[in-house]
């Protein structure tokens, strides 16, 4: 059975990754979604999240997607500038949080953004490992998040570990940096399972086991007893999310095709007013 | 001392088979004039340095100038994969080296302070480790525990972009400061465009701002949308729809050679002209 048709799948994801945020750390917003999931946990259950409104700088701003102006949003609301050394301190202390969108993500969490096949002859070359390698071997929590659940992103194995999952990878790292949570269109994951495996701990309203099996390419841990049903976004969060999000910037990452081309270049056109609407360019002080 | 400069003399100062080392993050201030300069000249064999890149690593490699890549990452965010990088890592035509966002810093970080390697427990756990044959895993002579020696980063050149400069060669960033003042420092000589030349006097009043000193630079150019089509905070937003195009024309032989001829072999007052002059720019992507 597919997700239960009264809820958009964008919301009850931004609501499930919202939930896992908690205390006073930096949390950075390189998508879309993990804006508006830090946005949204601060405004309901984690009131002193510093959330930036860039990658890397733009702390205590009210973020914005948008396809560009993220620095922009820095600037018209005088957020607290910080540098790429910042960044790293903030990691390597455990005081930074993150959600990262990998390409697959493996039964033991280790997760792939840099190449679909060998590395030295790949079918797909991606991007390169980014930062992924500092957050997993430091941080006590990390989150991923996949936004359509199938057995070519749902993996045995990832092709190349840019994240250190558990198992074999945890050799000279203790627990830091351990995979946490992993939140998808079918429910909510984490890795009690044997051996630091994956393990259902929610699953969307509608969703089933055999859904899941069905779009994983290995057998999911299921833990025993009932498994509980994700909470859905109130009426509070779908506000918040919508209000955050005026353009839709969320939409773009579950679209693909002529429907995404003609959106993101309407949300391009778009954004630059839609930032001065809604955030008032204010004047700096000194320059 | 005045280092102002064209720049096609700044060009002039890279050897063949220098290690050039470019400022900046993904589509946000690249030094694109100084890229474009480079990719229409005769130099050959490269070897590119970044941290984060996006159309530079892209077109140095579409113009066949590149020997090797240092790189934690090359795509065009919300665009996706960079086209040039993309082809060359699946046909090997070109050498890489996977390295990743604090150890691209820490490499820079070890030359600047004259040391060979600097130890970190980033890329633990990860196959960065696996396939990066620079990076040692040794024992912490302390507690004997695993640690991966990352070695200095030595570029000849360092190529950045920056808001405003003095004739001095101070340079002021006012967006997110990437990794620019590691290239500066790091490199044996480093050059930088910059959107406007300021009175020394003037530039002082950026108190914090100033970022560039200019003990560590050789030579700045002004060039008005030198970062273009990457965005350049807060005085230009990135152009999505330039890179749109050019993502089409690396699709195909014939129209990347169209591109090339009206985007990369002109000078730059001819390449603003191709975009519809500077007001077009203004009236597109000015925030």
């Amino acid at each position: 059975m597919p997700l239960a048709p009264e809820l958009n799948v964008d919301e009850i994801i931004i609501a499930a990754m919202a939930r896992q945020l908690k205390g006073e750390v930096l949390v950075s917003s390189v998508t879309a979604f993990g804006a508006l999931a830090a946005h949204l946990a601060k405004r309901r259950y984690a009131p002193d999240l510093a959330v930036l409104s860039t990658p890397e700088s733009g702390m205590d701003v009210t973020p914005m997607p948008t396809l560009t102006l993220g620095q922009f949003l820095t600037d018209v609301q005088q957020g607290i500038p910080l540098t790429m050394e910042d960044i790293f301190d903030a990691i390597f202390t455990d005081h930074f949080r993150i959600w990262i969108n990998p390409s697959q993500i493996d039964q033991y969490g280790n997760t792939n953004i840099t190449a679909i096949g060998d590395w030295h002859q790949p079918k797909v070359a991606l991007v390169g490992s980014r930062g992924i390698p500092e957050d997993t071997s430091h941080l006590s929590e990390t989150f991923y998040y996949i936004l359509n659940h199938s057995p070519r992103a749902v993996v045995a194995r990832v092709d190349f570990r840019s994240g250190a999952g558990n198992g074999e990878s945890r050799r000279g790292l203790q627990h830091h940096g351990a995979p946490t949570v992993l939140v998808t269109d079918l429910g909510v994951f984490d890795f009690t399972g044997p051996d630091g495996t994956m393990a259902i701990r929610s699953l969307h309203p509608g969703v089933t086991v055999e859904e899941v099996q069905g779009r994983t390419g290995f057998p999911v841990h299921v833990p025993s007893g009932e498994i509980p049903s994700t909470d859905p976004p109130t009426p509070d969060d779908i506000r918040i999310i919508r209000d955050a999000d005026p353009l839709e910037v969320r939409k773009l990452e579950l679209m693909s095709g002529p429907m995404a081309a003609e959106k993101f270049v309407n949300i391009y056109e778009r954004e630059r007013q839609t930032l001065h609407a809604t955030y008032p360019r204010i004047g700096k002080l000194g320059r | 001392m005045d280092k102002r400069m064209s720049i096609d003399e700044v060009i002039e100062q890279i050897p063949d088979g220098a290690k050039v080392a470019i400022g900046g993050s993904s589509i946000s201030r690249k030094p694109m004039a100084l890229i474009r300069a480079l990719a229409r000249s005769g130099k050959r064999d490269l070897t590119v340095i970044v941290d984060v890149g996006g159309p530079d690593v892209d077109l140095l490699l579409g113009t066949g100038k590149v020997k090797e890549v240092i790189y934690a990452f090359v795509g065009f965010e919300v665009l996706g994969l960079a086209p040039h990088f993309r082809r060359a890592r699946q046909t090997q035509a070109v050498k890489f080296q996977e390295w990743t966002e604090y150890t691209v810093m820490a490499g820079l970080d070890a030359t600047i302070k004259r040391v060979p390697f600097i130890p970190t427990h980033a890329t633990l756990g990860t196959d960065v480790l696996t396939v990066n044959d620079a990076f040692k895993e040794i024992r912490d002579p302390f507690t004997e525990e695993p640690v991966v020696a990352v070695p200095a980063l030595r570029p000849d050149v360092a190529l950045i972009h920056v808001n405003y400069a003095d004739i001095q060669g101070n340079g002021v960033i006012l967006g997110d400061g990437h990794v620019d003042v590691l290239c500066a420092k790091a490199a044996k000589s480093t050059f930088m465009s910059c959107e406007r030349i300021l009175s020394s006097e003037e530039l002082q009043r950026f108190g914090r701002d100033v970022q560039i000193l200019r003990v560590y630079s050789k030579g700045v150019a002004e060039v008005p949308w030198g970062a273009h089509p990457t965005g350049c905070a807060p005085d230009y937003r990135t152009d999505l729809r330039h890179l749109q195009d050019y993502l089409k024309a690396a699709a195909s032989p014939d129209e990347w050679h169209h591109y090339e001829k009206e985007f990369v072999d002109v000078t730059h007052g001819e390449y603003l002209e191709n975009h519809g002059g500077a007001e077009e720019l203004v009236s597109r992507l000015k925030v």
